[in-house]
């Protein structure tokens, strides 16, 4: 068969619930939104992500809909629809790859979901309950659904049905919670106060700034929302509009209307309110970004008085409003993800998140013209966020480490060659469509490259680097006595705005030490070292998290050594306020770090 | 400290209303005197609670109780504890009690008071928390935690007679084990709240009281009481402790009373029109993990509750003279890091010489840093307990080798054979304060 070469991979449109229905109607609670077209079978099913319809509850299936049957293709997909399953298939489907994408643009790559040959599965009706989440266990992300209660339906129909499939925000945030697990598997082990509240808070700031996104839903509430368009409040007044949702939607919009806290980075502890500290610090910056770009179209509109008028806004001002708006939020969303590859392998602080943001960002814009990287730490200062081991909130003191007298990575080895021209071609808009390519088109995760049949360049490309990390162990900040194991490497791709092409090469080293994993609850202390690398080798930045060890400098074994107290300080935190603890078997309380770690538990609200 | 003396044993207590300064008690292997001292009687209820502390206050000897209930029995049986313990206040005609404390409504503190022969018991106060009172909070949060109770119960027993393997049958039963403790105690409470000799006209306190500005007291005098201060360490009423006496958050738990109440059954999302047969391959192992989590956690949150309502309990320190004694009845760490955190209590815990220990020996009913930094001297423990199947870790045995460290501590289902310390009689287990 002849392949057909259409050049630009075409987009295909589909229609989504903007406003979350459980927040009752709103006008104008239709979006259509596009996601990149690829061949779908009944589901849908695309290649990394497939719908499946099974509903737990009742152990039945349910219609699939068929997104290339014609006439649904040509009506943008089916209308929105809370009784027709297919439509929540639809949904589903529409937003986890729209998340999905903004992962692949910001990450410079194209990110395969599969684990274990098996591709990410979303199960819009799995369970009877009010709760949503990813599920490391079997990879796949349920959604319950429920009954509204009788006597306090809030604003909807008493005794009828709510989906949490049909909520954007959630879609985007449990889908988030499966891509930051690709991209970290270690970050769903607790060892500090920050890690899950790291997972929640992400995946929370990924779903906040992706609806900001949608230009036209941004049009109608920057009209309808009464307040000051200058003022933070618009903002929040728009985001509870939109019913915006969270793990506790609660929580994440009284932490939007607080007036900064410091001192609840220290004392607060629950994951989710944790977390919607680094949301809110994040929303700051959004902020005041926005409000920077719209200052010259309220010049213009108001002749240089500040004065807007009282009643409506003109809609040619209104809808520059809401394009300045949605370009800041895909842009911030884009800088947010972006600093993923900047953030060391294991035990995440909001401090290591805020030290990725700024290099990532400086890596592409040395000079911070729209002052981002300056909003973003102030926002972070502002609650108290300061990343350990610096003394100074400067950005250059901000960057992660340069290192002196490393040697290059040993790019000039001919197998990484190839790894590296191999890794260019999953890219390119060539690949995918014209031939057959006989590697996978996508990148996939450590652990699958490995147990897939071997690759004879990337098993080469491993080992070569697992030999350079292990020669050069003391400057990585790593202990040659024990395993090392290359947690990932990757190229990443990325268009500076002065269109120049920057190629970083990224690695992964990881270790563990298991010695005390009793009073750990179960989990070894963890260690590692991420490298970022320019094309040629050389290494940019060390990322490292040492494990205690003599071998390390004196500097570092004080981190370390801090770094294992405060990971057993925080297991018996955990332990005094666990009303299972004491009626724990003596087996789950061995595991019961673990245990604690599931996201079935903690966005049932327990 | 007592002596041991054998004599026949006497069977009727002496109920001293008088001045005297001793109070004589039987025991099961003879009388033991006391001059000048506190005596603290632990009776053996097995997984339960019931203290009677005994003051020799300037106008005689006062008798406090705290507690009297259990949920799995020890060597007597419930029915033969209360029995015991009315004779030892006087029973059956002249029994007397000064004050009754209810630290809060589990079972397995207020199951003995279901008894009849309360109505000819003298009581002369009954304390109880705050959540006990008429206020418009406290009724909600009793409801609250009352309606989670039985739905919670009833969706408890129905997925256990569904259960599909043992094991899974075995989880529901013992999550049971929660749901049990919070619901049928209404004869018990209606004893305390309107029972006793003097019925209404006895004066009940929800602790902690307020003043008529709305002034949180947290110290308690009263003249049935003469020398003694009682200080109010819990259950707080700030916002945080009382979000945990909430059952789980708002919305799930909303959730799970209402589709109990329609019979459990998930609500059918779709018409018929849509089912399919299997159009795809979902393993058996995926299905059966995926319709595990349709059960709401019932079992997570039975665990949930049993907090909520140990979140409500009393905990009070008595002061006699130079003498404390803590009384933290079942508080967790939200009451405890309330208290902790408060100056003025921190100071008082740090000269406690005994200690009930809390929530029968559970990990976190004892704060590590109560044990190793607060307690300055060496105290005497008690620990109201026993052993159940499934629950390994009640009592901890890192805390009662920790509390052994800092003085001596006993358990009522393992009373000790030789003893400086404690006093052994059957069914009951003795300590004194010497002043």
């Amino acid at each position: 068969m002849k392949a057909t070469w259409y050049g630009h991979p075409s987009r295909r449109p589909l229609k989504i619930f903007a406003s979350d229905p459980m927040a009752g109607r709103t006008s104008g609670n239709r979006v259509t939104i596009e996601i990149n077209d690829e061949p779908l079978r009944p589901g849908p099913s695309g290649e990394r992500l497939e719908v499946i319809d099974y509903d737990g509850a009742h152990r039945r299936f349910y219609k699939p809909v068929d997104l290339d049957e014609r006439a649904i293709l040509i009506q943008n997909g089916l209308d929105p629809s809370e009784s027709d399953p297919r439509f929540h298939q639809q949904m589903v489907y529409a937003v986890a790859m729209k998340t999905l994408e903004n992962f692949d643009n910001a990450l410079g790559r194209p990110l395969s979901m599969k684990r274990h040959g098996r591709k990410l599965r979303l199960f819009p009706h799995a369970l009877h309950g009010a709760n949503a989440f990813y599920d490391p266990e079997i990879h796949a992300v349920l959604f319950g659904y429920f009954r509204a209660d009788r006597t306090n339906p809030g604003p909807n129909l008493p005794g009828g049905n709510i989906f949490t499939c049909l909520s954007h925000d959630i879609i985007v945030h449990e889908m988030t919670h499966a891509i930051v697990h690709r991209l970290r598997r270690h970050f769903l082990e607790p060892s500090n106060r920050d890690v899950i509240a790291f997972h929640e808070g992400f995946a929370d700031i990924v779903a906040l700034l992706q609806h900001f996104s949608f230009t036209e839903l941004l049009r109608d509430e920057i009209q309808k929302t009464r307040s000051d368009i200058r003022l933070p409040n618009h903002l929040v007044q728009m985001a509870r509009q939109f019913g915006f949702a969270t793990g506790t939607g609660q929580e994440l919009r009284s932490a939007l209307d607080k007036d900064p806290d410091p001192k609840l980075y220290n004392t607060v502890i629950e994951p989710h309110r944790r977390g919607s500290i680094m949301v809110a610090a994040v929303f700051d910056a959004f902020f005041n970004i926005y409000l920077r770009r719209i200052r010259d179209l309220i010049r213009i509109a108001t002749g240089g008085t500040g004065e807007l008028p009282a009643g409506d806004l003109h809609p040619d001002l209104v809808r520059r409003i809401a394009d300045e708006a949605s370009s800041t939020a895909q842009t911030l969303l884009t800088m947010c993800i972006r600093a993923f590859d900047y953030l060391p392998p294991v035990d995440i602080t909001f401090g290591d998140y805020l030290r990725a943001l700024v290099t990532a960002d400086y890596e592409l814009f040395p000079e911070d013209k729209l002052r981002r990287r300056s909003a973003m730490i102030e926002g972070f200062r502002l609650r108290g966020i300061y990343p350990a081991n610096i003394n100074s909130l400067a950005e250059e003191a901000l960057l992660w480490e340069v290192p002196e007298g490393i040697p290059a990575l040993p790019v000039n080895d001919r197998k990484i060659i190839n790894w590296i021209v191999r890794s260019t071609e999953k890219v390119s808009r060539q690949a995918g469509r014209a031939r057959k390519t006989t590697t996978n088109r996508y990148e996939e995760s450590p652990e699958d490259t490995l147990a897939e049949e071997t690759m004879l360049s990337k098993d080469a490309l491993f080992f070569a680097l697992g030999a350079w990390a292990d020669a050069n162990a003391p400057k990585l900040h790593l202990d040659r006595t024990r395993p090392l194991q290359v947690a990932g490497v990757h190229t990443v791709y990325r268009v500076a705005p002065d269109g120049s092409l920057l190629i970083e090469l990224v690695a992964q080293f990881a270790q563990q030490n298991r010695d005390k994993v009793e009073s750990l609850g179960g989990l070894p202390m963890r260690g590692g070292t991420t490298v970022v690398a320019s094309l040629d080798g050389t290494v940019r930045y060390v990322v490292a998290k040492p494990l205690p060890s003599p071998r390390i400098s004196r500097d570092k074994q004080k981190e370390a050594a801090r770094r294992e107290e405060e990971q057993m300080a925080y297991v018996a935190t955990l332990d005094g306020r666990d009303v299972q603890l004491p009626y724990m078997s003596t087996k789950d309380m061995l595991e019961r770090m673990r245990l604690r770690m599931n996201f079935a538990s903690l966005h049932g609200g327990f | 400290m007592a002596t041991k003396r054998k004599t026949p044993p006497a069977t009727k207590a002496s109920s001293s209303r008088k001045t005297s300064n001793s109070t004589r008690m039987t025991t099961g292997n003879g009388t033991a005197t006391m001059k000048n001292g506190i005596s603290v009687r632990m009776y053996d209820v097995g997984f339960g609670d019931c203290f009677l502390v005994t003051i020799p206050t300037s106008n005689g000897d006062r008798r406090i109780l705290f507690d009297c209930g259990s949920v799995a029995k020890g060597r007597k049986d419930m029915d033969t504890v209360v029995d015991t313990l009315i004779r030892d206040v006087g029973g059956p005609d002249e029994a007397r009690i000064d004050v009754v404390v209810c630290t809060h409504r589990h079972k397995d503190h207020v199951a003995g008071f279901s008894r009849k022969e309360w109505a000819n018991v003298d009581v002369g106060e009954v304390w109880m928390p705050w959540t006990e009172s008429d206020e418009p909070e406290a009724i909600r949060i009793r409801e609250a935690q009352a309606r989670l109770a039985l739905s919670l119960d009833a969706h408890l027993q129905r997925q256990a007679a569904l259960a599909a393997t043992p094991a899974d049958r075995e989880r529901y039963e013992s999550a049971r084990e929660f749901t049990l403790n919070a619901t049928g105690n209404e004869t018990a409470m209606e004893t305390l709240h309107e029972g006793f000799k003097g019925r209404t006209d006895i004066l009940r306190r929800f602790l902690p009281e307020k003043d008529k500005d709305g002034k949180i007291l947290d110290t308690l005098k009263t003249d049935l009481l003469p020398g003694v201060t009682i200080h109010v360490f819990g259950p707080s009423r700030d916002e945080r402790a009382i979000r945990d006496m909430d059952p789980p958050a708002g919305k799930t738990y909303m959730q799970f009373a209402v589709s109990t109440e329609e019979g459990s059954n998930a609500p059918d999302p779709f018409s018929r029109d849509w089912w399919v047969r299997n159009h795809k391959t979902v393993s058996e192992t995926d299905k059966v993990h995926i319709a595990r989590f349709s059960d709401g956690f019932s079992t997570v949150v039975a665990g949930s509750l049993d907090s909520a309502v140990n979140g409500t309990s009393l905990m009070l320190l008595l002061q006699f003279r130079d003498k404390y004694l803590f009384f933290p009845g079942d508080s967790q760490w939200g009451t405890w890091n309330a208290a902790m955190e408060n100056n003025k209590f921190y100071e008082l815990m740090k000269r406690v010489q005994f200690y009930k220990v809390g929530h029968h020996g559970s990990h976190n009913a004892t704060p590590i840093q109560f044990v190793e930094k607060t307690i300055r001297n060496q105290i005497v423990c008690m620990a109201s307990t026993r052993s159940m199947k499934n629950w390994p870790h009640i009592p901890l045995t890192k805390l009662m080798d920790n509390l052994a460290k800092r003085g001596a501590v006993v358990r009522s289902d393992q009373p000790p054979a030789r003893s400086d310390v404690f006093l052994v009689g059957d069914g009951i287990i003795d300590t004194f304060i010497p002043l």
